[in-house]
């Protein structure tokens, strides 16, 4: 029986995966030291201000923290002035920061999972957290070039990041957050979306991939089909969070081979209030079913294991453990693998 | 190119600073401020929420359109019988409580206020006494236009459905739903008027709603 990150490993390069990848059993996903100096926010905590001056609010019984954008709390009051107002914060930190990650790293055993460090937000949330999603969606239009400058200076912070993440901690895997789209859009067209993103990311992803990061995990948990050509020069290995509403078996058999698909299961069709065991291994079964296990990894579609709603990520992981047993005959014992990561 | 076609032609580019005097032009040539509304801004505006439920067009396209009918409105409404620009009646709109998206919601409250109607945006998450409050305050509300984008705010969607529901003023006042998880069977169950997946959409039922 391969180990967790070996199936994967064969999924990605269209080898001989000996079962489906069970979401994120591979992928430990670990921190670097800014994340500590401006923190995910907790449920319950409300307007939190963090190190780029952008509030937040995480409302209990939710997915994730959302920017608050009051006009009092907007960061960016005029975009032509961006400068004015977005200070991007120092990425100094003491040797013995890095040394207490750098050990959670090395107590991951590499032969099991990937060490993936976790990047969140990408350039274009960090756009629309700054100057307020309708507002940062008319400035591509109205202020292309304040815009450009804007994502230039995000990149190069994020550059900077990663020089310090590579150097520091040495991670396998970037798993990076950027969400490009609602159900069945993208917020701009890939056109525009070329223009502003694909350089910037080439050069961020290509970095990575340059200094010992073998896998590009980028999650955006959308459509996003037009973009994956896109995704692919990039340099993206793995798109996490791909929807339904992409047609997956069609991007599988467009693109295969140079990119893979990890998610299918989204939150909405097993996530919610009342949900059962038995609609969480319907709809697993439907998913692989139509998807295979070649580039394909099932997956919860947020970004991060776990669900909103508590179970609902371990129900998913039995189903597939159960499929696994059924399709492949392989018992996946909890001893073969890491614990289970629950992140949200 | 008339007057009238080229205030259009501006707000479909989204050319917020230029539709101004394109409309005051349009005025000043003696063009009908009701034709410049409806045939300049209005029309187009439907025209660009079809672009975008074609997949033609996307979201920052259409917000810049919208924008620059809301400037040309401007420079039109003092010549514009009182109540004309929002002649199709009052929509109050929200997202639940609990919920913070506000895109979709801004998308839909700018198509809505683009086909005719007068928008009251109550913001995100908004409470089920707040929607009531408001429409006690705005007792002439057409529709009521709540999102929810989380599978765990359609309770809440569902709850602030309900009270609408129980309201004194139900007879008075269509409802209508959307957003990511909602669907058209969710909208019947809990009750509500009408469901729309996009904004372009959700313009058209609010107008059907108000006809019906």
């Amino acid at each position: 029986m391969l180990t967790p990150k070996q199936n994967m490993l064969e999924v990605i390069r269209g080898g001989n995966p000996d079962r489906f990848v069970n979401q994120y059993e591979a992928v430990q996903l670990l921190f670097h030291p800014f994340m500590f100096s401006s923190p995910l926010l907790q449920p319950g905590q409300e307007n939190v201000v963090n190190a780029w001056g952008v509030t937040n609010t995480f409302p209990k019984g939710v997915p994730g923290a959302f920017p608050v954008h009051t006009p009092d709390k907007i960061v960016v009051k005029d975009i032509e002035d961006w400068r004015e107002y977005v200070h991007a914060p120092s990425l100094k930190f003491p040797q013995e920061q890095w040394d207490m990650l750098k050990a959670q790293y090395d107590a991951v055993d590499g032969e099991q999972a990937f060490k993936a460090v976790f990047v969140a937000p990408g350039l274009f949330e960090q756009t629309h957290h700054l100057c307020e999603i309708t507002n940062a969606l008319m400035y591509y239009i109205t202020n292309e070039d304040e815009m450009h400058d804007l994502v230039k200076y995000l990149t190069e912070w994020e550059l900077e990041l990663a020089e310090g993440i590579c150097s520091h901690l040495h991670p396998d895997t970037l798993f990076h957050h950027d969400d490009w789209g609602g159900l069945d859009s993208t917020f701009m067209s890939p056109a525009m979306f070329d223009e502003f993103f694909l350089e910037p990311y080439k050069q961020i992803y290509g970095y990575y991939h340059s200094h010992g990061v073998d896998l590009v995990i980028h999650h955006s948990d959308s459509y996003a089909a037009t973009l994956v050509p896109s995704m692919i020069e990039m340099g993206i290995d793995v798109w996490q969070g791909c929807m339904e509403t992409n047609n997956i078996p069609e991007l599988i058999k467009k693109y295969g081979g140079k990119i893979s698909f990890m998610g299918g299961i989204e939150n909405r069709a097993v996530d919610f209030e009342g949900w059962t065991d038995e609609n969480c291994e319907a709809v697993v079964r439907r998913v692989c079913e139509e998807c295979g296990n070649k580039y394909f990894i099932p997956c919860i579609a947020q970004g991060g294991p776990g669900s909103v709603y508590p179970g609902v990520y371990m129900s998913i992981a039995n189903a597939i453990d159960k499929l696994n047993e059924e399709k492949y005959g392989i018992k996946v014992a909890e001893s073969t693998r890491l614990p289970w990561q629950i992140m949200f | 190119m008339s007057k009238i076609d080229e205030v259009a032609a501006l707000v479909e580019k989204g050319k917020a600073k230029l539709v101004g005097a394109a409309v005051q032009a349009a005025l000043d040539e003696g063009a009908d401020p009701v034709t410049i509304l409806n045939e300049g801004m209005i029309k187009t505006m439907g025209i660009v929420g079809d672009k975008f439920k074609n997949g033609e067009i996307f979201v920052p396209e259409m917000l810049v359109a919208a924008r620059a009918m809301k400037k040309g409105v401007e420079v039109l409404k003092p010549h514009l019988a009182s109540g004309s620009t929002g002649a199709l009646g009052k929509v109050i709109i929200a997202t639940v409580a609990g919920d913070l998206h506000d895109i979709g919601k801004n998308l839909v409250a700018m198509m809505i206020e683009s086909a005719g109607f007068e928008v009251i945006d109550l913001g995100v998450d908004v409470s089920a006494a707040k929607v009531l409050e408001a429409y006690k305050e705005n007792p002439d509300t057409k529709i009521i236009a709540l999102s929810a984008l989380l599978t765990t705010t359609m309770p809440a969607l569902k709850d602030t459905v309900a009270a609408i529901n129980e309201s004194e003023f139900r007879d008075k006042v269509k409802v209508m739903v959307g957003g990511a998880p909602i669907t058209q069977e969710f909208a019947d169950e809990i009750g509500a008027d009408g469901y729309s997946d996009d904004a372009a959409s959700a313009a058209s039922l609010a107008k059907k709603l108000v006809a019906a």
